[in-house]
């Protein structure tokens, strides 16, 4: 009897004109979404490396390690994050590296070219999250009481057929009817991504994977939410009003009310004030040393030539001291922030989470490690980049980089022809993308919510269903 | 031929939630090849007794058998012993009249059919060979109307239930409809119709029952209608004016 429901639905809607209008819709768009993903990683991958080779090119021709001011260090774009761009648009993708302080992201991708970022792109989160499931909703809204409508309900349960069982079949009927042809077009974005020499790695067919089994599952949701609607309501349009009611609070009013009730609720210090407490900070402090300065002689008896790197010892001691205060202090300020933030976000996701969207691209961004974390992570990563470059600068010219105060001298040897640095011999950036088990804790439980979502709609469709009246 | 009773209504009683008494003790039985109509103005309690057959509603009180198996105990077993044709019959529109048939007959339990009895049964309700493999998207309410009847013939079960099965229909097909309850009654089937159709009732009915206000006002066999007028009988019923 299931497999017979089962099989009924499968005709029913893979036989409509309504399937073969959106599913064709669906299909291109999914296809467009990995073309549009692929292109976006071969523009990012070619201009990250051209600016990379500026980079070097701007090093080229010096002679002395101490004339690198500073280098700059790039974000490179990821295969799987063009699928699901998160946050990867939003964030600044380079970052001067000095030798010591704070690492600033800047020139983000919607910065540089606003004109995406008023539509945003399309990639497979946009798809799942807005596309499919409104099909998942154009089909299942009148799955129950628009049978009813048209009489077919009557006629079925006029039969010996056992309401748990109808509704089990027409639930899997559905999702296999409509989510099992999805995968033809998710294959052929698969294959496109090969055809067009996008690096996947083995890490990243699993990231790929992952997101499409997180698409099922939530579309899953809206499925049996559609389902349960339709088995609770007596009319299709009171079913399809509703649904769209639910829909527009998931994918648009609840995580936006998520993230300004957390605004409210935690106060964090904006960047701006931090940056005038620093800087209030870095005056006060100046203002101390100015006298220390201003008091500094060099001891009488000091033969002249020894004058100045007596000077330079006192400046570097000075300004080694500064910036240790400052680091502890900028080091505090930051933390007291990302503490805050912690609980801001904590407090924004949880209650996020009581939207299906919100949940889905939670998941979705963790797996490809676009989420809010991609911030820290990769200002982490430049920041452990600065301290091998620092190392590498004190060895070469004895200092510590970015030393404040820095005085040349030149003597009449080095008008000598010199030996040009060797750029290659630079530590190398290179962005290792977080591995998924770094975000395992909420990628599991985003899963486990959406499951449970699916579970607790599909009893409620069940439960709605045994006590639908029928006639 | 079977003659036992197959539909049984004992005392039948609905009373729906917001009040309305919609059967007041109803009791009547079916035999097997035997035909009983039920006549009523809307909102008599025809409906409410089909469905209390088919266990759409629970009973208030009293109950429904269908072949000595109570409807609201044991709804799927009685369900396997009853057919059902709707006043509008709808099917699914983007199916053939052949795949409408084979789900339904499936449905029904019964899975050994083929093709060719599906053929048979759609040829014998009227519907000719060409429109077998055409979409009921196009099909008229009498067409359809002929494909309920093809699905209920295939279920072969021993009792029928039509609820205005004429409604709606032209007198050719009003007519050829008479034909095949005749037939299935001669095949002993027990068939329960509500109608308005005073004229097929007395035409076809072995017992005819008048419905008012959710009560069997009047019961009698084809054989004391033998000679009397139904309509007048039908329209004093209705006026209350009875001796």
């Amino acid at each position: 009897m299931f497999k017979l429901i089962v099989e009924k639905e499968l005709r029913e809607i893979i036989g409509s004109m309504k399937f073969a209008v959106t599913f064709g819709i669906s299909s291109l768009l999914l296809v467009l979404t990995f073309y549009v993903g692929a292109r976006n990683y071969q523009v990012s991958a070619e201009q990250n490396e051209t600016a990379r080779r500026e980079n070097l090119r701007k090093l080229e021709g010096l002679t002395d390690w101490g004339e690198v001011q500073n280098f700059r260090v790039y974000l490179p774009p990821q295969p799987v994050s063009s699928l699901v761009m998160g946050i990867s648009n939003d964030i600044g993708r380079t970052s001067d590296i000095r030798g010591a302080g704070e690492i600033n992201a800047r020139d983000s991708k919607y910065g540089e070219d606003p004109v995406y970022a008023v539509f945003r792109f399309l990639d497979l989160d946009f798809i799942f999250q807005i596309v499919l499931s409104l099909f998942a909703i154009l089909f299942a809204y009148d799955a129950v009481n628009g049978e009813k409508e048209r009489g077919t309900l009557r006629l079925t349960l006029a039969n010996a057929v056992p309401r748990s069982t109808y509704i089990a079949g027409k639930i899997a009927g559905s999702f296999l009817a409509l989510a099992v042809p999805l995968l033809v077009p998710i294959l052929l974005g698969a294959l496109l991504l090969l055809a067009m020499g996008i690096p996947m790695a083995g890490s990243d067919w699993t990231r790929f994977a992952l997101i499409v089994a997180a698409g099922y599952l939530y579309f899953g949701v809206f499925l049996s939410l559609s389902l349960f609607v339709s088995s609770a309501t007596e009319k299709s349009s009171t079913s399809f009003l509703v649904l769209l009611v639910v829909w527009i609070f998931s994918v648009m009013i609840i995580p936006r009310t998520a993230v300004l009730l957390a605004g409210r609720a935690v106060d964090v210090p904006t960047v701006d004030q931090l940056v005038s407490q620093k800087s209030r900070y870095s005056a006060s402090l100046w203002q101390e040393q100015r006298k220390t300065m201003a008091d500094w002689r060099a001891p009488s008896d000091t033969p002249m030539d020894k004058v100045f790197p007596e000077f330079e010892k006192f400046m570097a001691g000075i300004d080694a001291e500064r910036t240790e205060k400052m680091n502890a202090y900028g080091q505090r300020l930051n933390e007291e922030r990302s503490n805050a933030q912690a609980v801001q976000e904590r407090f924004a996701f949880g209650l996020a989470r009581v939207s299906p969207s919100a949940v889905f691209s939670l998941l979705t961004t963790s797996v490809a490690a676009t989420g809010v974390h991609l911030k820290d992570e990769y200002k982490l990563q430049a920041l452990q980049y600065q301290k091998q470059y620092a190392e590498f600068f004190k060895g070469k010219t004895g200092r510590n980089p970015s030393g404040s105060f820095m005085f040349r001298m030149t003597t009449d040897d080095d008008q000598k022809e010199k030996k040009k640095i060797n750029t290659a011999e630079m530590p190398a950036f290179a962005f290792v993308q977080p591995p998924i088990a770094a975000a395992l804790g909420p990628v599991i439980m985003d899963f486990g919510i959406l499951a449970l979502f699916n579970i607790v709609f599909f009893a409620g469709a069940f439960v709605a269903f045994l006590r639908f009246d029928a006639r | 031929m079977d003659n036992r009773p197959i539909l049984e209504a004992d005392k039948l009683t609905k009373r729906y939630e917001d009040g309305v008494l919609a059967l007041n003790s109803v009791s009547f039985s079916v035999r097997g090849g035997e035909i009983f109509a039920m006549l009523g103005a809307n909102g008599a309690g025809k409906t409410t007794a089909i469905n209390l057959f088919l266990n759409f509603v629970e009973p208030t009180s009293g109950e429904a058998r269908i072949d000595g198996i109570p409807t609201h105990r044991e709804p799927l077993e009685a369900k396997k012993r009853v057919a059902y044709v709707s006043e509008n019959v709808m099917l699914y529109p983007n199916f053939t009249a052949l795949q409408n048939l084979d789900y339904f007959a499936r449905l029904g339990g019964k899975t050994a059919y083929t093709a060719d009895d599906y053929r048979a049964a759609l040829g014998r309700v009227g519907l000719s060979e060409d429109v077998h493999r055409k979409k009921l998207r196009g099909f008229s309410k009498g067409m359809r109307q002929k494909c309920g009847i093809a699905i209920a013939i295939l279920k072969d079960a021993p009792a029928i239930l039509l609820d205005e099965p004429t409604s709606g229909l032209d007198p050719q097909a009003a007519y050829e409809f008479q034909g095949l309850l005749g037939a299935l009654r001669s095949e002993g089937k027990a068939i329960l119709m509500s109608t308005h159709d005073i004229f097929r009732a007395k035409e076809i009915a072995d017992t005819v029952g008048i419905m008012k206000n959710g009560e069997l006002v009047m019961q009698k066999s084809s054989t004391e209608l033998a000679g009397e007028d139904l309509e007048k009988i039908y329209m004093t019923y209705m006026a209350g004016h009875t001796n």
